[in-house]
């Protein structure tokens, strides 16, 4: 009897670890056929496969890069909805320091540095003075769009009525250029992905912050401190925003107003397409926010390409990837279910 | 005993009384000494005066909406879009009726609050089915709205469907924005403080697994949370296209999300009048609070100190100053009654004594 009861529990687990791995695998497997149908589209139509392809990496490298930083501050269970305007803030002062410099060096050393040092502030004023930090997040939301704002309308130098700040020495915009390819972008990522999954997967603080996204309070029950934690989860974020910043000006050349503007919602929307909860806790994973985001910008294109000749067709794009965002979601939480209506 | 008791209640009353007035007072105050200071007026004409009426209306009705499902840890991003597509959509179906004429603007906010609710019944609903978390939902829900907003208008402006006479009476005459504020103030009030819905709706606010243990049912409650949100949105959205006179209706990618920024101050302040009074009435005092700050910057603007940057970022320093206030209460209450210095020395105090003692062990 028991030898009866202990197989059938085996099963039991058994088939729990092959749904796990089927839903673990299904967001990579979702982009492979995103992909693969999203070719076959270009191919069917004639269209250059190498340009439309350099047209996805493009689309989705700032998101990415944002993102895959951001997992970190989804992980703990919180969220930025800054991220947005922290790469606007960032692209703008680099802008201007590689207009002054026309050093590329230090066009990402400034992104970078400016936008850890808004997500610190982030961090360090929510922590000091016990502020929620998705209001402190709104409240940074609008100073730094609105700081930024002014700076590119002051120093624009475009003569419409949209305001912009953009590279127009010839020099300086063939040093852009000369890093402007998809295999400097691809690299970057993945570098950066790289260190993020190293921080994440093999040192303590991947560990501890999921435990703090998973149960905060026994986490701090047993001595993990949410605010260094904390920190670091910001200051990751914020060196993803930074080379997102950079990445989008050598391959824009400018910076307007409504720079990156999608970029704090879309953050959510690929870190959810790649499988993670937003929730956070133990089931978050670095390359969420990579396959997440690229499923996301494929999708779009395809959909682009599929109703190029209907009317308010970015309408349509936007309803129903909406609907499969929201699917999607629906089929990979259902193991999660609960009795009652999650918050 | 008698008089004890009515010493009691007085001093009940007037520490309520203090607590409800006491922000609103402190913004009239400091918007009095800026405009002395600037030489500037606010609220000098009938048409200011309505201006006013009607932002306030607007601000109160977007916290009242924001504070319903955020207060019970839903957050809800689609506000915005449902204020758009229910403004548009009844832009169009009134116009098409009516072609803009007499009785246009009470037509199309009937219509408005409709779609509103069913936009609303259409969040909810998707909500509870699904059971994912309202966050996610949202997100997607507002990119639906957003994507039909731009397929029924083709991403341009709806203007000649609201500037008419019948629309410009809600933006001129103070008493019709005041009205609605009004009936929207009393149907909430009803419908959370004094109906079962509200008493359930409270009980699952606080406890959610114990209410549901108790028979309360979830599901309709949060369905119809979501519709009264959608009606006020609606209500919301036609009151911003007699304001501007116009509807943007390219708001794809999240465009509309900012709706609902707008609401964030008025909805801590209106918590913190709640405490001394009613929440509701206190997202009502917020919201004219807020408006009468929006009419001294608007004064500002015209002679050229204040714009639209420096504006967002004061009332983000504002938002961020007063949930430090909220958050450090007592630190705060010390640091103005001198109590925190004292802290500070006893502290030090003890420390010494603890080295010492360490030493001489």
């Amino acid at each position: 009897m028991e030898e009866v009861l202990k197989s059938r529990s085996g099963d039991a687990v058994k088939k729990q670890k092959v749904k796990n791995i089927i839903i673990m695998l299904l967001p990579i497997a979702a982009l492979v056929v995103l992909f693969a149908v999203y070719v076959a589209i270009i191919l069917a139509n004639d269209y250059n496969l190498a340009i439309n392809l350099e047209t996805i990496v493009n689309q989705a490298i700032v998101l990415v890069l944002v993102a895959t930083g951001a997992i970190f501050i989804f992980t703990l269970g919180s969220f930025d909805i800054s991220l947005g305007a922290s790469t606007l803030f960032s692209a703008t002062v680099g802008i201007l320091v590689f207009n002054a410099t026309g050093s590329l060096l230090l066009l990402f050393l400034t992104c970078i540095a400016v936008a850890v040092a808004c997500s610190l502030l982030n961090s360090v004023l929510s922590s000091v003075f016990h502020l929620p930090m998705f209001v402190m997040t709104v409240a940074m939301l609008s100073v730094l769009t609105s700081i930024a704002g002014t700076i590119i309308t002051t120093n624009s130098t475009s003569a419409g009525a949209n305001p912009a700040i953009s590279v127009s020495d010839s020099v300086l915009r063939d040093i852009l250029g000369s890093v402007d390819t998809v295999w400097f972008k691809v690299l970057i990522l993945a570098l950066f992905a790289v260190v993020c999954i190293f921080v994440f997967n093999f040192t303590k603080v991947g560990r501890r912050q999921k435990f703090l996204g998973g149960n905060p309070v026994c986490a701090k029950m047993t001595g993990i401190p949410l605010s260094v934690y904390g920190i670091i989860a910001f200051v990751m974020a914020g060196i993803g925003v930074g080379l997102g910043a950079a990445v989008n000006v050598t391959y824009t050349m400018s910076v307007s107003t409504g720079t990156a503007s999608d970029i704090g919602m879309s953050v959510f929307i690929a870190i959810v397409f790649g499988g993670m909860p937003i929730s956070g806790g133990a089931r978050s994973r670095i390359y969420a926010a990579i396959v997440g985001g690229f499923s996301y910008i494929i999708l779009n294109n395809i959909l682009n390409l599929l109703l190029s000749s209907v009317d308010g067709r970015y309408g349509y794009v936007q309803i129903i990837s909406a609907v499969l965002f929201l699917a999607i979601v629906y089929v990979a939480s259902i193991n999660y279910r609960v009795k009652h209506l999650p918050r | 005993m008698g008089n004890l008791i009515n010493k009691h209640q007085l001093k009940n009353f007037g520490v309520r009384t203090a607590g409800t007035l006491a922000v609103p007072a402190l913004f009239v105050v400091v918007i009095f000494i800026i405009c002395a200071a600037q030489g500037v007026m606010v609220l000098t004409s009938s048409s200011l005066f309505a201006d006013f009426v009607c932002y306030a209306a607007i601000v109160t009705l977007t916290t009242f909406a924001l504070s319903i499902n955020l207060g019970s840890g839903r957050f809800d991003f689609s506000l915005g879009s449902m204020a758009t597509l229910s403004a548009v959509a009844s832009a169009q179906l009134t116009y098409s009726m009516l072609g803009g004429g007499a009785g246009s603007g009470i037509v199309m906010l009937v219509f408005s609050v409709l779609i509103g609710a069913v936009a609303g019944a259409f969040s909810g609903g998707l909500y509870v089915i699904l059971r994912i978390p309202p966050i996610i939902t949202s997100l997607g829900v507002a990119l639906i709205f957003e994507g039909i907003t731009f397929v029924l208008t083709n991403g341009t402006y709806i203007m000649s469907e609201v500037q008419n006479d019948s629309m410009t009476l809600f933006r001129t005459q103070w008493y019709l924005p005041a009205v609605i504020i009004l009936v929207a103030l009393a149907a909430v009030y009803f419908l959370f403080d004094r109906t079962k819905f509200g008493y359930d709706y409270k009980a699952l606010k606080e406890g959610q697994k114990v209410s549901i243990n108790t028979g309360i049912r979830e599901v309709p409650n949060a369905v119809w949370c979501y519709v009264i949100c959608g009606a006020l949105m609606g209500t919301v959205g036609f009151l911003q296209a007699a304001r501007n006179t116009y509807i943007s209706t390219n708001v794809l990618n999240f465009g509309s999300i900012s709706v609902m920024f707008t609401a964030f101050l008025p909805m801590f302040i209106g918590g913190f009048i709640g405490r001394f009074s009613n929440d509701k009435v206190g997202y009502l005092l917020a919201g004219l609070s807020m408006s009468l700050l929006n009419s001294l910057f608007a004064q500002l603007s015209l002679i050229g100190i204040i714009d639209s940057s420096s504006r967002a970022i004061v009332e983000a320093v504002l938002l961020v100053l007063f949930l430090i206030f909220l958050n450090n209460e007592q630190t705060c209450r010390d640091l103005v009654t001198g109590r925190i210095f004292k802290k500070w020395a006893e502290a030090a105090r003890e420390r010494k004594a603890a080295k010492h003692s360490r030493e001489d062990k």
